[in-house]
């Protein structure tokens, strides 16, 4: 199990190391949302509230972009059947899940900080990594199930967007709270039940999918 | 039984509003008959999403297609009596928490939280018609249906608690059904509950059965 889950984790680095198509596409996503958004606001005041909010937007967007990819990938071509046979369910999701989580974690890092840099604020930077990581991992887990529905039904368009927009909310609010407290340099304690919401978001997204996964996966 | 229910339906709307609601409560006055078609909305959308993420969990554990048209049916309630709720929901605050203001929504946590729930419902159609073949439409609508069912609870009870909010069990919420109510109110509320209730349930089962009849018609 843990070893069958280590081998597609290990499929999907070496593919996207291999030729880069994921990283590349998120990178100039990132880069060129960042440039238009705060090149129309570069002499505008930001309060914390809107940096934050800001910063999330385009981190659930570079998200949905990103890991829309996870089974896609599989379906277009063709290797699913594969999967299907070598694999059992929970340790393809895992898989997956353990890569989409570095993925998305790199890239909301790497937003993070060039947000923060060019609009130069500076927030408590423990405090952001600490809010990323597990911003990222509910991010994830939302994703990573939403993808193998789409997969199979034949990936639609904006069809991930619709459905896992609503679905991130309540990991939006209060990660948008705690990382305008981020950007405020309040103390650990303000920003605690934020980090405990993040963290049972995550808990319960990841479960769900565990327990879904099965169904979603064997035709 | 749809005698009995539509009785009770009209008798719960005759006291609704003939009966003297005894509030004389500053702002909340004769608004506060509201409370017997507004909240009772949310206890149906309550019981039909349950019973949407039910028959989803029963089609996946029994392939059987009558769940996925159980499921949908409640899901085609969800969405019904949500937006009643909020519609009623708007009304009631647009003449006594912003009175005056001529304002419809400001953003209160649980309007917004409960439109989420709506909007997911929306995904769920929107997902049932991107699949043509119909029993990977009904497995992936059903895994859908209790992924959202186990976010359901973020969304209506643990995220609005946490914030400022002028609906009941918010930090600081505008007690409309608390000690200050009166007592009496009660008497009316609770069998509105019941009431609106025992009308989802008719309507899920009227759906349910035209589905049956279209799918038998089709395959036919």
């Amino acid at each position: 199990m843990f070893q069958s889950t280590l081998a597609v984790f290990q499929k999907d680095m070496r593919l996207e190391i291999r030729n880069r198509f994921g990283i590349n596409t998120v990178l100039m996503f990132l880069a060129a949302t960042l440039f238009i958004l705060l090149f129309s606001i570069r002499n505008e005041r930001l309060t914390e509230g809107l940096t934050a909010s800001l910063i999330w937007l385009v981190l659930v967007f570079t998200a949905v972009i990103a890991l829309g990819r996870a089974f896609i990938a599989e379906a277009e071509q063709q290797t699913m059947l594969l999967l299907q046979i070598h694999a059992k369910p929970t340790a393809v999701y895992s898989g997956k899940l353990l890569f989409n989580f570095l993925f998305i974690w790199i890239s909301t890092l790497i937003a993070a900080t060039l947000f923060c840099v060019l609009t130069n604020s500076s927030p408590t930077w423990s405090m952001l990594f600490t809010i990323l990581t597990l911003g990222a991992l509910g991010l994830s887990g939302t994703t990573t199930l939403l993808s193998a529905i789409i997969a199979k039904a034949g990936n639609k368009g904006a069809l991930l967007a619709v459905l896992a927009l609503p679905l991130l909310f309540p990991l939006l609010l209060p990660a948008v709270a705690a990382t305008k407290s981020a950007l405020l340099d309040v103390s650990w304690r303000m920003i605690q039940d934020e980090l405990v919401t993040l963290l049972s978001f995550a808990g319960t997204v990841i479960t769900a999918s565990v327990l879904l996964f099965e169904y979603v996966w064997n035709d | 039984m749809k005698i009995a229910i539509s009785l009770l339906v009209t008798t719960v709307l005759c006291a609704g509003f003939l009966l003297s609601a005894a509030t004389n409560l500053p702002i909340l006055e004769q608004s506060a008959r509201n409370l017997y078609f507004h909240v009772p909305m949310w206890f149906v959308m309550m019981s039909m999403s349950g019973l949407s993420a039910w028959h989803a969990f029963k089609y996946l554990k029994t392939q059987d297609l009558s769940h996925d048209i159980k499921s949908e049916a409640a899901m085609q309630l969800v969405v019904l009596f949500g937006v009643i709720g909020l519609v009623t929901g708007m009304m009631w605050a647009r003449f006594t928490w912003y009175i005056g203001t001529g304002k419809f929504w400001n953003w209160d946590p649980k309007q917004t939280f409960a439109l989420f729930q709506v909007l997911v419902c929306g995904a769920y159609f929107v997902l049932r018609e991107a699949v043509q073949q119909e029993r990977s439409k009904a497995r992936l609508a059903a895994a859908y249906n209790l992924f959202a069912f186990a976010i359901l609870p973020f969304t209506l009870f643990v995220l609005p608690r946490r914030m400022q909010s002028l609906h009941p069990g918010g930090q600081d919420g505008m007690p409309a059904f608390d000690k200050i109510t009166d007592p009496t109110m009660r008497y009316i509320f609770y069998p509105a509950i019941i009431a609106f209730i025992a009308i989802a349930w008719w309507l899920w089962t009227q759906r349910v059965r035209t589905k049956k009849i279209e799918m038998h018609l089709a395959h036919q």
